[in-house]
């Protein structure tokens, strides 16, 4: 036993053994690196691609007019609209210019607010005047069968879509809020709750711009 | 090497969710769509298969002491790579799986069968294994699908078939018990299928010692 412990300490010490450990781990990751490199460099333009068609797709649901719509690359997002979005409690991702004929139309703002399992990331359109044109919701992992009707625009009580019934509020209707100015789904308050947040720092980030 | 028993052992003896109880997290998790079901299946079988092959070939220059160490930068090599390329080309399986195909990196199944049985295996025996194992996961995770969306949905083929692929609707959707789709009816559905399981292969054990 003793024995045993002992070359194993001797081996452990060997500078010529962990020489060989450290090696033998270095190659095997620039080997798997290289791998990877080649097949991000394959497959980033498409996987962009992807990416840029499913956000305009979310783009095109919260705009008015969507067969006459365009949309501007990403803006710059300055220090304002990124503090209004998070004193309204979300996470402003990006912001993209509603192009209606060549005329600015107002923002898709895109932002994340958490929801009751995790982070609901959504869409929201505003138009010129302030007033929002559309919610939509990109990715979210709400509760299926609960959270998920606020995610499917289900009706409310009061038999509005939840998500439709943001449109045409806006910033001079003061904050949204579940319970005064919006009505939640019987069961999925939070899921609510997280939609509602979301729509209030688009309005304000929105209200940051320029 | 014994073709028909690894196949036996892959799909039943040794199956990897029923009996090694391996990959438990993703089984539960994706199991309510068809579609899911064989999105992951095929990806782990085909991750599985490509890591063992690799790991037969390297074990022995690979030095013991940092056998997991290469295991897991092996494995996380070629689970990006699937990653990158379902979301190129499979964005529609991208999106409903998510943060599940990043997460094969750390399905016991693979680093399980890398210990147990690539590291100590020729690169044929290897290769069969994964994908023996990976027909075995999939069997069951197909199993589970059609389970859970059955009593859940009253549905089959979620993803894949019929409108907006909803699944083609068998039973009315008011008999459906919607908790067979929330996790609670995975961990509902897993105990089933696997007591089942133990069941089936206690017995012939039974005749044979009376």
């Amino acid at each position: 036993m003793s024995n045993e412990v002992k070359t194993k300490e001797k081996v452990d010490m060997d500078p010529k053994y962990i020489v060989k450990l450290t090696v033998t781990l270095f190659v095997t990751c620039v080997i798997v690196a290289a791998a990877l490199g080649g097949v991000n460099a394959v497959t980033a333009d498409k996987i962009a691609a992807i990416n840029w068609e499913n956000t305009q797709n979310a783009m095109k649901a919260v705009v008015a007019d969507p067969d006459n719509t365009a949309f501007s690359d990403a803006l710059e997002l300055t220090d304002d609209m990124t503090a209004a979005a998070s004193a309204a409690g979300a996470t402003l991702d990006s912001v993209y210019e509603v192009l209606e004929g060549g005329q600015s139309a107002g923002y898709a703002v895109k932002v994340v607010a958490s929801g009751s399992q995790g982070n609901i990331e959504m869409m929201v359109g505003v138009d010129a005047e302030g007033a929002v044109t559309g919610v939509s919701i990109v990715k979210n992992s709400e509760t299926s069968g609960i959270g998920s009707k606020v995610m499917d625009n289900e009706p409310t009580a009061a038999g509005v879509g939840v998500l439709s019934q943001f449109e045409g509020k806006s910033a001079a209707d003061g904050t949204l809020t579940v319970g005064s100015n919006v009505d939640a789904i019987s069961g999925a308050t939070v899921s609510t709750k997280g939609v509602t947040t979301g729509v209030n720092a688009a309005l304000a980030a929105a209200g940051a711009i320029g | 090497m014994n073709l028909k028993k690894q196949f036996v052992e892959g799909l039943l003896t040794q199956n990897p969710v029923l009996v090694q109880v391996l990959g438990m997290c993703s089984t539960m998790a994706i199991t309510t769509s068809f579609f899911n079901g064989l999105g992951m299946g095929v990806a782990v079988t085909i991750i599985l298969t490509l890591s063992n092959i690799i790991i037969s070939a390297i074990r022995k220059i690979v030095p013991d002491k940092i056998r997991i160490a290469m295991f897991i930068v092996v494995i996380a090599g070629f689970v990006t790579c699937v990653d990158l390329l379902i979301q190129a080309f499979v964005p529609a399986l991208a999106s409903s799986l998510g943060v599940f195909i990043p997460l094969i990196v750390v399905n016991c199944i693979i680093l399980g069968r890398a210990e147990s049985f690539s590291y100590k295996n020729g690169v044929a025996a290897s290769f069969f294994d994964g994908i023996f194992q990976g027909i075995g996961y999939t069997a069951v995770l197909l199993v589970m699908c059609i389970i859970r969306e059955f009593l859940g949905a009253g549905t089959f083929g979620g993803g894949l078939l019929g409108v907006d692929g909803k699944g083609i609707q068998i039973l009315p959707s008011q008999f459906p018990i919607k908790m067979l789709t929330l996790p609670v009816g995975g961990f509902l559905v897993l105990a089933a299928l696997i007591a089942a399981m133990q069941w089936a292969l206690s017995r012939p054990k039974k005749e044979e010692s009376k």
